[in-house]
């Protein structure tokens, strides 16, 4: 399978990592590669299957709604580089 | 002093019970060889002053005969389980600073057990690699030949079962992540069933398919560690709500098998002395009375190819919390907030992960949707299903746990070769079946495994059926 230059842009910006120009050709490569391991899928026929999201067909269990007080803001937020009163910094968005 | 480390759990527990030695003694002991083993970078973190302390405390509880199951055991946690107040990097640049605010339900059942906690083992970045190559720390040595891999993505907890540098180790396994490397490493490792061990505290890699574990030095031993491991959480709403049944008392109560081969696979395997160990095995286990039965599972050659768009694409959704923001590394060189993600991500996460998240992007992505993630979906279910099928004959399926024996650090570029590594321990993951690997023969001077899926929730039978190979065997023995 091949992948163009419109695909890995296009990855790029969907997962919001950057692919350097000097990477892009092995990059390329090796996503090309685990791509036609993968096309092996294609040989079956599925048409007449149920999808699986989950190995275990279980109902989720759902705990008491009862209130609970242990996630402690401050020290939650001690790990984060940029703060002020409680709120998280980023750049500025709006101009 | 230093023969403690190389007792079993089993008897290290006999031994802290009957004042034989103290936890001080064994704590001491392993501290001692943990720094004298250091090159092999089996650990990110160690915990020496509080392991010390906590060995003083077993000590006196087991005096005052308030010992608890663990009571003064030292052991491991691989860096992918959250311990409050501790570093927790998953073997990654992205968690370097990350100090966790709270504990995981593994590392909090064996602490309440009495386990000391000497410190934790190094990984792949963020569990994906299958030869250690991946942790943002540094590769480990295989302790048996030190240019060879340990596997991955347990890696440093196979290793540090192997180097006697805890008794036992906790793990993870996404595709084979704790079977691969005590296969490389000569030691014993068992995934159990998706959802017995919580994974409340478990850094996220594809969470339908990522299940914690143990790493042990034998069959019998990774029983008891499993046993105070396992159970229901109601922080994790995948866990199971179902009874945990006594797995020190399975592993040696007397049990008939029916163990099945998958016959073409078995066929089909390239390595001569990985089949011809393989069926010595089997042998081994026939005349000791199990009944061996021929299976197919015609899908399971699918496993590999839907393993890598499923583990992938759940993968991207999981990592795309690391945002620079909340926690995390966050990249210095900013000046808008699309700066700050991608600089952040670019920086924090290395090659491997880098190319997963690729991946799953790609195949979620309109378009490639229902051609990749929903294919992948639909041949889950068919694998599943062959399982399903075989386990209405058979009491466990047995089959190799690698292709082959460890490689040279260094010698796989190629991802897709890299991949294949998993190739006999992925159907498990996908069905979401327990299975365990037991050292088993030799290839290449190197140990190999032999692997034992069980049915669901049948941990006690494969950890029975295991026992009783390493009582017919001496492969698990470090020599």
């Amino acid at each position: 399978m091949k992948i163009t230059e419109q695909d890995l842009k296009n990855i790029s910006l969907l997962s919001k990592i950057r692919i350097d120009e000097e990477t892009s050709d092995s990059l390329t490569k090796d996503l090309e590669s685990i791509l036609t391991m993968v096309n092996k899928m294609d040989e079956l026929d599925t048409s007449k299957v149920n999808p699986l999201t989950h190995p275990i067909e279980n109902t989720q269990t759902l705990r008491e709604d009862i209130e609970k007080k242990d996630i402690e803001r401050e020290k939650l937020q001690k790990l984060s580089k940029e703060k002020d009163s409680g709120f998280y910094l980023t750049p500025k968005v709006i101009e | 002093m230093s023969e403690l480390i190389k007792l079993s759990l089993t008897d290290q527990i006999l031994g802290l019970t009957d004042k034989s030695f103290s936890s001080k003694e064994i704590t001491e002991a392993y501290l001692n060889e943990i720094k004298k083993k250091k090159s092999l970078n089996c650990y990110i973190s160690v915990f020496e002053e509080e392991s010390k302390e906590n060995a003083l405390i077993a000590d006196e509880n087991i005096i005052k005969n308030k010992a608890r199951p663990l009571e003064g055991i030292p052991i491991a946690h691989k860096d992918i389980f959250c311990i409050k107040d501790k570093k927790t990097t998953c073997g990654s640049k992205m968690l370097s600073n990350f100090i966790s605010p709270y504990s995981s339900e593994v590392f909090s059942k064996l602490d309440n057990a009495g386990a000391i906690t000497l410190g934790k083992t190094n990984m792949d970045e963020f569990a994906m690699g299958s030869s250690n190559e991946t942790s943002f720390y540094g590769n480990v040595l295989n302790p048996i030949n030190e240019k060879l891999s340990p596997g991955g993505s347990s890696g440093g907890s196979a290793a540090a079962v192997r180097a006697n540098l805890c008794s036992f180790a906790t793990a993870t396994d996404t595709g084979g992540s704790i079977r691969q490397p005590a296969s490389f490493c000569g030691v014993t490792g068992i995934k159990p069933t998706y959802g017995r061990v919580s994974r409340w505290g478990m850094i996220a890699f594809a969470s339908s398919l990522d299940q914690a574990g143990i790493i042990a030095k034998n069959a019998k031993d990774a029983a008891i560690a499993l046993k105070y491991m396992s159970g229901f959480d109601q922080k994790d709403s995948t866990s199971l709500n179902e009874e945990v049944k006594d797995f020190q008392k399975e592993v040696d109560a007397k049990q008939d098998h029916v163990i099945g081969i998958p016959k073409e696979l078995i066929e089909n395997i390239k390595n001569d002395q990985v089949r011809d160990s393989f069926n010595n095995s089997i042998s081994i286990l026939e005349k000791d009375g199990a009944k061996i039965e021929e299976i197919n599972l015609p899908h399971i050659e699918y496993s590999l190819p839907a393993y890598y768009v499923i583990a992938p694409a759940e993968c991207s959704a999981n990592l795309a919390r690391y945002d620079g923001i909340r926690f995390g590394h966050r990249s210095d060189s900013v000046s808008s907030l699309e700066d700050l993600y991608v600089n952040s991500r670019t920086e924090g996460f290395g090659r491997e992960v880098k190319n997963r998240i690729f991946i799953g992007t790609f195949c979620l992505s309109a378009g490639y949707y229902d051609a990749f993630y929903n294919k992948a979906l639909k041949i889950r279910n068919l694998i599943k299903n062959d399982f399903d099928e075989a386990f209405k004959k058979v009491s466990s399926i047995a089959m190799p746990t690698c292709s082959n024996s460890s490689f040279e650090l260094g010698s796989i570029s190629d991802p897709v070769e890299m991949y294949e590594q998993d190739i006999y321990t992925i159907p498990a993951n996908l069905a979401g079946l327990p299975a365990i690997s037991i050292p088993s023969g030799i290839a290449n001077e190197m140990p190999i495994g032999l692997q034992l899926i069980g049915n669901y929730l049948d941990e006690g039978r494969i950890l029975n059926l295991a026992n009783k190979f390493q009582k017919l065997t001496d492969f698990h023995e470090f020599k």
